[in-house]
């Protein structure tokens, strides 16, 4: 027999060739890296050899949440508990779990930035992006790059709202001047999502930490991939811990 | 049956309705006792092999651990397709074969690819409550089909086929089962092959315990039949047969199309699976096998170890011909299966799972692991004994 090319059915209308599709596949890197410290490596190593291949925790192996909690805290002041935070596949995953729960299909999600990397998972849940505030905004999208000026015009908004708010602190290029949960009247809104992508891209580990819905994301995590990979998030942990230091 | 007991936990109780978090309440209540013997996780206790754990080592010595593309790793690719085709004979090329985050994920992006909201999706009663939430986020609806203890929870085409309406699309089988560790038989999967041509339904395979099945059972694959190659979908992991669980690996094959469409899904999903963990997969399917069938070896012991338990405690049960579960009728107790689930864990300190966290009818029924020595196993049949003599109503 033949391999198969095409499906008996039609795709879902989501995926279908008519609809406009989710961004393509990042370019290939073709399994190659750059050489990390041996540190890191050891650490990964060390993991392995202790027997951590098995599910983690459904969030996170406790450590890495307890270090996201208190990076949190020293760099903004938040009060965020390790248990509001869930360790992710990447910071795409991250950004997926948050878009498609905290979103509403047929909303408004606000972006006053680079939109290019939630456009994608807006097109599965429905929703539409927009650049200024109109009515039916559910989500507000911001990351350190957006201008400070209209950062804080669309916080003040946010208080009289009941917007989510998501903070990508994932590929910023600039230092986050603020952050939005330092507002008390929005801290439970706030949703901080970061990575080590730009350092540890094929390990593929990000995070969402804080806000009231922190056992919802953890629970919309977990149906799609249960946990992160587990030596992934010993090498990330060394990684952080070690930089630190 | 008696009432649910006024003692369980609010955290157990509040999500008692949803399976995957009724199992997750109780998995976190057991992780704050002490001396628990745990058979509810499908976590094999055993170790991932040397051979698949070195080659990792090696990958990131020497650096090898940045980003793929998405569908992963094109040697992998080729050897999983080199694989389906030998061993399950599935007419597949690299091009129909991608590589997910777990077997879990791969029925989200399949789901997400393949079903429209109003679509029915027909699933065999009992389920793996785990894919719940990917149909029901993709706004597809979920038709059961029954299967029963009598004929070892295998699964009829006149029940595949009764349950058939114009909105179906797709039929969800997983085989071995979760949870009732029952199998699809050849003979079957030919049966219902015909039906899902008839009515041009899809067909999304779960085999991710297909290398696991006990003599004289074999696992056989349905998508290798006559014109269902371009309407199956087939998933599989390297987690349970390799016990890597923690390296979050699968691999799903389809017609290119799909794979494609998959692909775009979890390009803004999850990205690229973790690149060490994609080595260790292609380490585990073009190694050496005897690890394989040397766990196995162990299961089909601790499976004999279980069933006796199960016959001294008056639980009736299928015969479970593959995966690493008995899904056992405790109806002989008279108690609600999350009371005696409960009660288990806290007066016995064994974890169990309820099968209502497998369907919202099975109060009769609980789902125990063989994932642990034999002595412990032993050990949790002491444990429980004594508990369900001082409650079996």
């Amino acid at each position: 027999m033949k391999p198969p090319q095409t499906l008996s059915r039609p795709l879902a209308g989501r995926v279908a060739g008519d609809q406009p599709h989710p961004p393509a596949p990042s370019p290939m890197l073709q399994g190659g890296g750059a050489q990390l410290p041996p540190n890191v490596i050891e650490a990964a190593v060390a993991a392995l050899e202790r027997g951590e291949t098995h599910y983690t925790d459904r969030p996170g192996i406790p450590e890495f949440r307890a270090w996201v909690a208190d990076h949190l805290a020293e760099r903004f002041g938040l009060r965020i508990d390790p248990t509001e935070v869930t360790i992710t596949c990447g910071s795409t995953e991250a950004r997926f779990v948050t878009m498609t729960l905290l979103a509403e299909a047929g909303s408004a999600v606000l972006c006053p930035g680079d939109s290019s990397r939630i456009r994608g998972a807006l097109h599965i849940l429905g929703a539409e992006i927009v650049d200024s505030v109109q009515d039916d905004v559910s989500l507000l999208y911001l990351s350190p790059d957006v201008y400070r000026e209209t950062s804080i015009e669309l916080l003040q908004r946010a208080e009289e709202t009941d917007w989510w708010i998501v903070y990508d602190l994932s590929f910023a290029k600039t230092a986050p001047p603020f952050h939005p949960a330092q507002n008390e009247k929005l801290a439970s809104r706030v949703v901080t999502i970061d990575s080590l992508s730009a350092d540890l891209a094929g390990w593929r580990l990000g995070w969402m930490a804080g806000s009231a819905a922190a056992l919802r994301l953890r629970a919309g995590k977990q149906a799609i991939t249960i946990c992160t990979t587990a030596v992934s998030q010993w090498a990330g942990l060394e990684f952080l811990r070690s930089r630190k230091s | 049956m008696t009432l649910l007991n006024p003692n369980i936990p609010e955290s157990v109780r509040a999500v008692a309705a949803d399976g995957t978090q009724l199992r997750y309440a109780l998995m976190e209540m057991a992780g704050q006792m002490d001396d628990i013997i745990t058979l509810g996780r499908g976590d094999p206790d055993l170790p991932t092999p040397p051979h698949i754990v070195e080659a990792a080592n090696r990958a990131m010595r020497e650096g090898r651990t940045g980003l793929t593309p998405v569908q992963g790793l094109p040697q992998l690719r080729g050897a999983i397709a080199e694989h389906m085709r030998a061993c399950n004979g599935l007419p597949v090329g690299a091009e129909n074969v991608m590589v997910t985050t777990g077997g879990q994920e791969g029925l989200f992006l399949a789901i997400q690819a393949l079903i429209d909201p109003g679509d029915e999706i027909l699933v065999p009663d009992p389920r793996y409550t785990s894919y719940d939430d990917a149909i029901r986020r993709a706004g597809g609806e979920m038709v059961m089909v029954p299967t029963d203890r009598e004929d070892a929870f295998n699964l009829e085409a006149e029940a595949v086929e009764g349950a058939i309406t114009p909105a179906s699309k797709a039929l969800l089988i997983v085989t071995p089962s979760n949870p009732t560790a029952g199998i699809v038989t050849e003979d079957r999967l030919r049966a219902i092959a015909d039906v899902c041509i008839r009515h041009n339904l899809i067909v999304i395979v779960d085999e991710i315990y297909g290398r696991i099945v006990y003599e004289p059972w074999r696992h056989f694959s349905i998508g290798s039949l006559p014109g269902m190659a371009e309407r199956t979908i087939t998933l599989d992991a390297f987690s349970k047969a390799y016990a890597m669980t923690g390296w979050r690996c699968g691999y799903a094959a389809a017609p290119e199309n799909v794979i494609d469409a998959m692909a775009r899904v979890k390009a803004v999903t999850t990205g690229p699976v973790a690149t060490v963990s994609q080595w260790a997969g292609l380490a585990a399917i073009t190694g050496p096998q005897d690890c394989v069938g040397d766990y196995l070896k162990i299961y089909t012991k601790r499976r004999a170890v279980l069933l006796d338990g199960l016959d001294r405690m008056g639980f009736a049960y299928g015969e479970p011909r593959g995966g690493l579960f008995v899904w056992a009728d405790s109806s002989s107790t008279g108690i609600h299966a999350a009371e005696l689930s409960y009660l288990l864990l806290k007066e016995g300190r064994v974890l169990i799972f309820p099968g209502t966290a497998f369907g919202e009818n099975w109060r009769e029924y609980v789902r125990i692991t063989m994932l642990e020595p034999i002595e412990t196993l032993k050990e949790a049949v002491e444990r429980m004994l004594p508990v369900l003599e001082r409650y079996r109503v």
